[in-house]
Order: structure tokens, then sequence, then C-alpha cells
């Protein structure tokens, strides 16, 4: 069970990227974490922290898509990747770019003033949550994605086999692409800066990304399970369907308080609520799925992708849609319920994605049939269960804060500093429990397939 | 349905692979032209919804950038969570506490978090200057009053005399404002866009004058100066 092609090798340059990341992610989270409690805690401000928490995770998930993309296209369209030089290059590239935009938060960091205009443009951070990458950077990066598309379209033109999975997942990415730039210019109204915003941020997470999660999920249930291409494809279709047609509008509710008319009340409330139903589906595709297996080759794989179906649901669905409702949102909007449902929804629906991409083709990428699940198991259950309670921590806080500020009038720095402080510590306490679980998978990651199978997992019942 | 012995499902017969994509393009086309004329219209309606963007207000937006504000802060609700919204700050804050605040945070409040960025005297004014613009943008009505600290009268400021005359006589036994009160009389939460100042002084002098049947005694014997204030109270709320 290995490769056919060397373009699929390509995914583990990506893949290793991702992983370092991810630790990075969730190392800086600690600092956040007890900054919370103790602002002054480290050498860098919160706000570099944050920066380095929120873009590594957008960055290691997206170059996680691209390992799994390269991987996906070159199976599909049976072919060799059309140019495994330009790949390599791209990857390279893309190492050097995120690279540079790290130091230069750090940079940041240590001399606020470093970050003074330079011909009109911040050099090393645009201030703006999630895009903080300056324009330089905006730039290189959009030329990357482009050699990258380029190479899996050129890949697939050289069979034509259009494969419904390749064409939804190579949409979803040309969508992607195409929602980076309303990112990319300056807006003197700050009103029209988040309306553009929200194009990138929602269109992203809520749009596109869902999109390359329906293509995926069809792929790895098809992979892990040998379900039939057929039944899934066209539930793939109607999936991703509803994930646009009450995610576009969905982006209403947004659009509530920050200055626009009050008619995306009305549109925000009505398609953001129907948002989680395209993700139910989801879950009862894996289930249906998983119900008619009848010969799994990839336990672990299959686990991660059924729990990504239903951590998509929960944390993209659920703790979304409780308040999504401009009626609700109005005193929960801006609390620490949104970065609750931020958790959850990323973990779900996209952490758990990449990994379960990992598990589903890193085995054939590094050539083993088998390999011991153990550690696999292990850190799904240190990561879920520790992020179920960080959430639950954060929900928590959010719900004393919009009880406390917004509806009592208390002091935002007296509800935070105070009356939330154990909920910080719980939640820094648990953030260690998903360290732990992100060390054991990390560990996992590199040792997959490079040691010998222990003779006690070679029966497949005793995972 | 079945065919021979095997069942089949719904979709199977009704919905082919072919079917289900055009669904998915043209279905998301549609909604995303309905979302491009949406944010058309949006786009020619936002100016009118804010105050002029003068060269000042855009200088304090590029402070803002600079110094990624939004790393810790949120502004209109959105942003990072770690400290206050700035939406409506300089409603809650004297300008001249804001300044010295932004220059030296540690300096005027020992315990603050906010650590001393090297922010100039002139980009705390520009920035003060945006965040006066952003407070009078009109968002929709958030963030709300609290609306306990609002009944009790410390959500900002002074209790007008009309508050206090509306506590005194416990008004709120029966109406009620923004959630609070008795529900025994009609909710007073918009009565300044139901009624007018001369309704509202007749009503209080001699309730079922104007309301027939109306249970609520006179307040005449107040006096025509605090029925005013009341009068006056009465028509802030909208």
């Amino acid at each position: 069970m290995t490769v056919k092609y060397e373009g699929q090798k390509i995914a583990q340059n990506f893949y290793t990227f991702a992983v370092l990341l991810f630790l990075v992610q969730v190392l800086v989270g600690i600092i956040a974490a007890i900054q919370f409690m103790k602002p002054d805690f480290f050498i860098l401000n919160f706000n570099i922290i944050r920066t380095l928490h929120i873009n590594s995770l957008v960055v290691w998930l997206l170059v996680g898509f691209m390992g799994a993309t390269y991987y996906v296209i070159t199976e599909e369209s049976e072919t060799e990747l059309w140019n495994i030089p330009l790949a390599k290059f791209q990857f390279w590239a893309t190492v050097l770019t995120i690279t540079l935009v790290v130091l230069g938060y750090i940079w940041m960091g240590i001399n606020p003033q470093a970050n003074s205009l330079i011909m009109g443009i911040n050099p090393l951070n645009e201030g703006r949550e999630y895009i903080e990458a300056p324009r330089w950077a905006d730039i290189l990066i959009v030329v990357s994605v482009l050699l990258f598309l380029f190479n899996c379209v050129m890949t697939v033109l050289k069979t034509k086999k259009w494969t419904g999975i390749q064409g939804v997942l190579l949409s979803g990415l040309v969508f992607l692409a195409l929602m980076y730039i309303p990112g990319m210019f300056y807006t003197k109204s700050m009103v029209k800066d988040q309306f553009w915003w929200w194009w990138v941020v929602h269109l992203w997470v809520e749009g596109s990304w869902e999109i390359i999660a329906g293509a995926l999920l069809a792929f790895m249930l098809m992979k892990t399970i040998g379900a039939k291409r057929e039944v899934l494809e066209k539930w793939m279709y109607i999936e991703v369907g509803l994930v646009l047609f009450t995610g576009i509008l969905g982006t209403g509710h947004h659009y509530y308080w920050i200055g626009t008319p009050s008619y995306w009340l009305w549109v925000g409330g009505i398609f953001s609520s129907l948002e989680p139903v395209p993700l139910l589906f989801m879950v009862w595709d894996a289930f249906r799925t998983t119900r008619e297996a009848r010969n799994v080759t990839n336990r672990p794989g299959l686990f991660y992708t059924v729990a990504h179906a239903i951590f998509n649901f929960v944390g993209a669905g659920l703790w979304g849609v409780i308040h999504t409702l401009p009626q609700v949102n109005k005193w929960t909007h801006g609390t620490q319920l949104t970065t609750a449902h931020g958790h959850l929804a990323f973990y779900g629906a996209y952490v758990l994605l990449v990994i379960a991409m990992i598990y589903v083709t890193l085995p054939s990428i590094r050539g083993v049939k088998e390999y011991n699940p153990s550690r696999a198991y292990l850190s799904f259950w240190w990561m879920t269960i520790s992020m179920v309670f960080i959430v639950l921590t954060i929900t928590g806080a959010g719900m004393v804060q919009t009880y406390m500020e917004r509806l009592m009038g208390l002091d935002y720095v007296a509800v935070k500093t105070t009356y939330n402080f154990w909920f910080w510590v719980l939640r820094a306490i648990f953030g260690v429990g998903f360290l732990i679980g992100v060390g054991i998978f990390v560990i996992d990651y590199f040792k997959l397939g490079k040691e010998p199978m222990p003779v006690i997992s070679a029966a497949p019942e005793k995972a | 349905m079945t065919i021979g012995n095997k069942p089949l499902n719904y979709w199977e017969v009704y919905m082919s692979n072919k079917a289900a994509k055009n669904l998915f393009i043209f279905g998301s086309l549609f909604f995303f032209v309905i979302f491009l004329a949406l944010t058309f219209d949006t786009m020619s309606t936002l100016d009118k919804r804010a105050p002029e963007i003068t060269e000042k207000v855009n200088a304090g937006k590029m402070v803002w950038h600079k110094y990624d504000c939004i790393g810790c802060h949120t502004i209109l609700g959105n942003g990072s969570y770690f400290a206050p919204d700035m939406t409506k700050v300089v409603e809650r804050k004297p300008a001249g506490y804001l300044k010295k605040f932004l220059m030296d945070p540690k300096a005027v409040n020992p315990k603050a978090a906010m650590p001393k960025f090297g922010i100039t005297s002139e980009e705390a004014d520009n920035l003060l200057t945006f965040l006066d613009w952003i407070s009078k943008v009109d968002t929709n009505g958030w963030p709300p009053k609290p609306i306990l600290a609002v009944a009790a009268g410390v959500g900002g400021g002074e209790l007008t005399s009309g508050q206090k005359i509306y506590q005194a006589q416990g008004c709120s036994g029966c109406h009620m404002i923004n959630g609070i009160g008795g529900t025994t009389g009609p909710e007073l939460t918009k009565v300044g866009s139901r009624r007018d100042g001369k309704w509202l002084h007749e009503h209080f002098e001699d309730p079922s004058k104007v309301v027939a049947n109306s249970a609520m005694p006179s307040y005449k014997h107040l006096g025509d100066q605090a029925l005013n204030e009341l009068t006056e109270y009465m028509l802030t709320l909208k």
C-alpha cells in the first residue's frame, strides 16, 4: 500500500509544516490563556500572542489543505502531478513567507514603533484580526496559492478525469483564493473595513472551507471504507450546495451591529439559522456510510473522519446557532461566547479534518500497510476532552459576562478580573491537557510507519 | 419504492448526480447574486449612517491599525475579547482621561493591563477623533443599554429630575421601561414616540380625561414644574 505517484509525497512536506505550526499555535495559546490572569506574563504582549495564535491556526489549516489537495488531485486524476519541482518551490516559498511574517510580528511586539507607516503601508502588521499579515505578504501568499492552483488544474487537465470530488475541492479552493482579495485594500471607513473583512473571514470558514471539508469528507469515506463514489458524490453536492445556500447570505449575521442597514437582521437571522442543516447532513452521511462498511482499511482515519463530522456540527453548527438570532446576539455579540464558538468550531470543522486527512493519507505516503493506532486514539481523547472543557469554561465566562456586563451594566474589566477569574484558571489547565494531546499527536506523526508493529495490535479488533 | 426485491432510496430514484451538481452550481450562483445586490445597496447607504470621515478620523484609524489595537480590544463588537469594546468608549470616559491613559496607561491607572506603546500626543488626538466618529455610527442600537443599570440610574451619569420623580413616585410599580417594572399599566419603553408633551401633561393631571376608564390616579398635586420634568423624561423614551 504505497502511493502510486511521486507528487503525492509532496503532501508530507505540507503536513510536517502544518503539524509544527499546530504545536506553535497551542503553545502560544497557553501563554494567551495565562495572560488572561496575568497580562504581563510574557515578553510579548497579548495582542502579538493572540495574532500568532490565530494566524498559525489559519496558516497550518491552509497548508494542511494544500498538502491534502496535492494528494487527492493526483489520486483522482490517476496521473503524476503536473510539475513536482514547482510544488516543492511553492512549499518552500510559503514556508519562507510565513517565517518572515512571524518574525515581523515578534519584532513589532518588542518594538511597536517598527510598524510605523512606510509608503502608506504598515510593514509588519495590518492590525486587522485574522488577516494581520502585511500587504507584501498578502501578495506573496496569493502568488503561492495561484502557483498551487495552477499546478493542480494542469494535473487534472492531463487526464481530464473531472471527478465530483476533485471538481468540488478545486472550486472550494478557487473560491478561497478569490475571497482573500476583499481583505487586500484599505478603506477609510471602519464600517466598510469590517464589511469587506467579513467577506474574507466568513466566506472562508462558513463558505469555501466547508466546501473543501465536504469534498475531503467524501474522499476520506471512500478511502477508509470503500464507500460507493456515486452515492458519496451526490450527497457531497447536496451538502456543499446547502452550505452555500445558507452560508453566503448567512454572512448577514455579522452585519447586525457594525453600522450596516437593518434589513441584515432579517437576512442574517434567517439564513444563518439554517447553517447547521448541511453540517447535520454531513454527520448523517458519515454514520450512514460507516454503518454500511464491510472492510475498514484504516480505522484511525475513519475514526477521525467521523469525529470531524460530529464536532463540525456541534462546534460550527450548534455553538454558533445558539446566538445567531439578532434578538440574542444583541446581548451576546462581542462577548466570550464568540470565543467559545470559535474554539469548538475551528477544532471540530478544520483541526480534526486536517488530522483525519493526515491519518487517511500518511500511511500510504510512508508506504506502510498497518501501523500502531494507539497514540492516534490517545491523542484524540486528550485533545477532544480538553477542548470540550475549554469551550465549556469559556461559554460559562461568556454567560456571566453577558449577564453582568450587558444586562446589569458592570464594567468589562471588573467582570473579567473578578467574576470570570476561575473560568480563566480552568481554561488554562485544560489548555495544558490539550497540549499533551497535541504532543502525543506530533510524536505519532513523526513516528508513524517508522517503527516495527507491536505484536499486540496485529489484530484489527484491538483498535 | 422498490424495483424487484431491492429497496431504493428516494433520492437515488428522483435525483441524479448531475441534477445534484447543477443544483449546487446554479443555486450557489443564485444566492451569490442576491448577496452582491444587497452588498451594492448596503454600500450606497453606509456613508449616510455615519458622520463624515475627515482626514483626522482616517489618521486615527491608521493609528488603530498601527498598534494592532484589535489584538486585545473589540470595536463594533469584533476583535479579541481581551480588553473592553471601544465602540462607545468616548461616551463612557472623558477625553482628557483617555488621552493620558493612551500615552501611559499605568501612570493613570496602576492596575491597567495595557502596556505603554509609545503613542504620541498627536496619535492619541487622532485616535480619539476616530473613536468619537465610531461612537456616532448608527449600529442598530448596539451595544444595548444595560437594563438593570438603566433602571437603577447607574448606567452612566446623574439621574435627571424627571427620572428622580419617576422613582420617587414608584411609577415602576405599574409601568415597565426596558424590561424593568410592573405590567399593570402600559409599557413606557417607547412612550416618547407615541405621545406628545401636551398629551402627557394633561394625562398626569387627570388620566381618565384622556384615557377612558383609566385607573391611574391624578398627579396634579406634584405641581406644574414636576409634571413638566416628568413629561420631558417620558419624551426621551423612544
